[in-house]
């Protein structure tokens, strides 16, 4: 009789022991080390506000780049993905499985591959200075495509399409055929149909998307330091470099909070404008 | 009107499609060039990359590594999440989407946060890093992945046929194994391939918790520091073959249709 009562809390109860341990122990743990120190190379407990006040001091420039180049990328991302995801809706339905099971497998094709693969594709020597070349437009190669905030853009949003893809397209299919035709039948045009219908409904589409890739982008440093060069200055590198060349953790982990926040705050207010503007009228 | 908006999108689309695959073309396209460099034009065609990165050691290390983590980490992060999810749909509605999103929380962290937080917290517990931190560090992000996937396939699920079967005198354990898991089951395989799909091809978290060896991307990761050179794109090869494949397993077996 009880292990019927509470049977269900009974078969979750490992993964949320796991989810305890693993998970909420280690990030409480790493927020407390924001407010503690380093003493001769070694962690020392004692409750400090200067790791803080050091990311806002000496990194306020990289944190707003960062957050400048989290929102650019997101809002690329996401719109691209929507421009995919409401023509595979709504103008190739019939293209629609093999079209997102092409995006799918994507998803899958590596981390790492796909931003080496930018890097070879953008180098001096890469390949689109050699087609040039060969071409005979150019007769120098061109630096500038490696090495700089764009080459990061284009690195990002090539990685995270198929992410920020699917969520909008599950809004998009969950989206009647027969509403929007209804809207058509009561006189409202392509264009009162996209706007009345489609996008009040595709929100937590939007929204999950900007989040998804928001988040990945803030926390990112692997693009940056392959593709980014050294003027692309994202708190990913710096937080990164605490745990290794630096050896900081208590500022490490006062810079990762603060990123995390300010995402928090970022993604607040743009999933409450998203709301307000494309609520249904 | 209709035919000007198939042209727009027939265009835009292909041109997404375009940006989305040509790197990987490219991508294996120069791992058969005999070229130093990554550039046009090819010389020639070749087979020698694959030769050369095949005959290193440190190579088959690190492939037996992420076969080791995968294995472990697509076992464990099943069990626990496919337990969870089965736990979780009989729970009151409400508790069990609050419960199911607070278990979904690792996702929503940058992979780099959750790395250097089980580094430090691995360091001060005095736990050695090796390639069962690894596996656990891997469990916090794919199990949510297993719940999310397997409560929607159980949320789908008729109940009745549990009830009648119980009605009939089979245990619970007995309808579980009888009559739940084999109409699940396939669910359950193929989000168990996608959190190994996501194992085998995590970097960044490995990279914090993993030590001394390598697996397939930290492996890829120190070549790349060397510098270019074409045996890279073999080794990216190696690991999109193994992620493609298994996720398309995966994808048949939840029988994923957008």
């Amino acid at each position: 009789m009880i292990l019927r009562r509470h049977g269900p809390w009974a078969l979750a109860a490992p993964s949320a022991l796991f989810f305890l341990v693993f998970f909420v122990a280690p990030a409480t743990h790493l927020f407390l080390t924001g407010f503690w120190r380093m003493r001769s190379y070694a962690l020392s407990h004692e409750f400090n506000l200067e790791n803080y006040a050091e990311v806002f001091e000496g990194y306020w420039d990289s944190l707003l780049f960062t957050f400048a180049m989290a929102f650019l990328i997101a809002c690329c991302t996401t719109l691209v993905a929507f421009v995919f995801a409401y023509g595979t809706r709504f103008v190739f339905p019939r293209w629609s499985a093999a079209l997102l099971g092409l995006i799918l497998l994507t998803l899958f094709g590596g981390y790492l591959t796909k931003v080496y693969a930018w890097k070879t594709i953008l180098g001096s020597t890469g390949v689109i200075n050699s087609a040039l070349a060969m071409l005979g437009l150019t007769d120098q190669p061109i630096d500038m495509f490696l090495y700089n905030p764009v080459a990061v853009v284009i690195a990002l949003t090539h990685y995270l399409l198929p992410l920020a893809i699917l969520p909008l397209y599950g809004s998009l299919r969950a989206i009647d055929d027969e509403t929007l035709e209804a809207a058509s039948d009561l006189g409202a045009g392509r264009w009162r149909g996209f706007r009345d219908v489609v996008l009040p409904q595709c929100r937590t589409g939007l929204i999950v998307s900007f989040t998804l890739t928001f988040l990945f982008t803030a926390g990112d440093y692997v693009t940056a330091r392959l593709v980014g060069g050294p003027v692309t200055s994202m708190m990913g590198v710096f937080i990164q470099n605490q745990f290794g060349s630096r050896f900081n953790p208590p500022l490490g982990a006062a810079m990762s909070f603060t990123v995390i926040i300010f995402s928090a705050l970022v993604i607040i207010v743009v999933a409450f404008t998203l709301n307000r503007t494309l609520r249904v009228r | 009107m209709k035919r000007v908006e198939k042209a727009i999108f027939g265009i835009l689309i292909g041109a997404i499609l375009i940006f989305v695959i040509s790197p990987f073309a490219i991508l294996l396209l120069f791992s058969f060039s005999a070229g130093e460099n990554l550039s046009f034009p090819i010389p020639g065609w070749t087979l020698d990359w694959f030769r050369k990165l095949y005959a290193q050691r440190e190579f088959w290390s690190a492939f037996q590594n992420s076969l080791i983590v995968t294995a472990c980490v697509g076992v464990i992060s099943t069990i626990l999440g496919t337990m969870a999810a089965v736990g979780l749909v009989r729970i009151r509605r409400r508790a069990g989407v609050i419960f199911r999103s607070t278990l979904t929380l690792p996702l929503m962290l940058p992979p780099l946060v959750l790395g250097i937080s089980f580094l430090t917290y691995f360091v001060t517990l005095g736990v050695p890093l090796d390639l069962s931190t690894v596996v656990v560090s891997h469990v916090v992000f794919t199990q949510p992945i297993v719940i999310l996937i397997v409560y929607a396939g159980l949320e789908n699920f008729d109940e009745s046929v549990v009830h009648s079967a119980r009605d009939l005198g089979a245990s619970s354990l007995q309808a579980f194994f009888h009559i739940t898991l084999p109409i699940i089951g396939p669910t359950v395989v193929g989000a168990a391939l996608i959190s190994m799909a996501l194992s085998v091809d995590d970097f960044i978290i490995t990279f914090f918790t993993i030590g001394g060896g390598n697996t397939l991307p930290t492996f890829m990761w120190g070549m790349l520091r060397k510098g270019m050179n074409p045996s890279i794109n073999v080794v990216a090869l190696t690991l999109m073959a193994i992620t493609i494949g298994v996720s398309i397993a995966s994808m048949r077996l939840i029988r994923y249709r957008g």
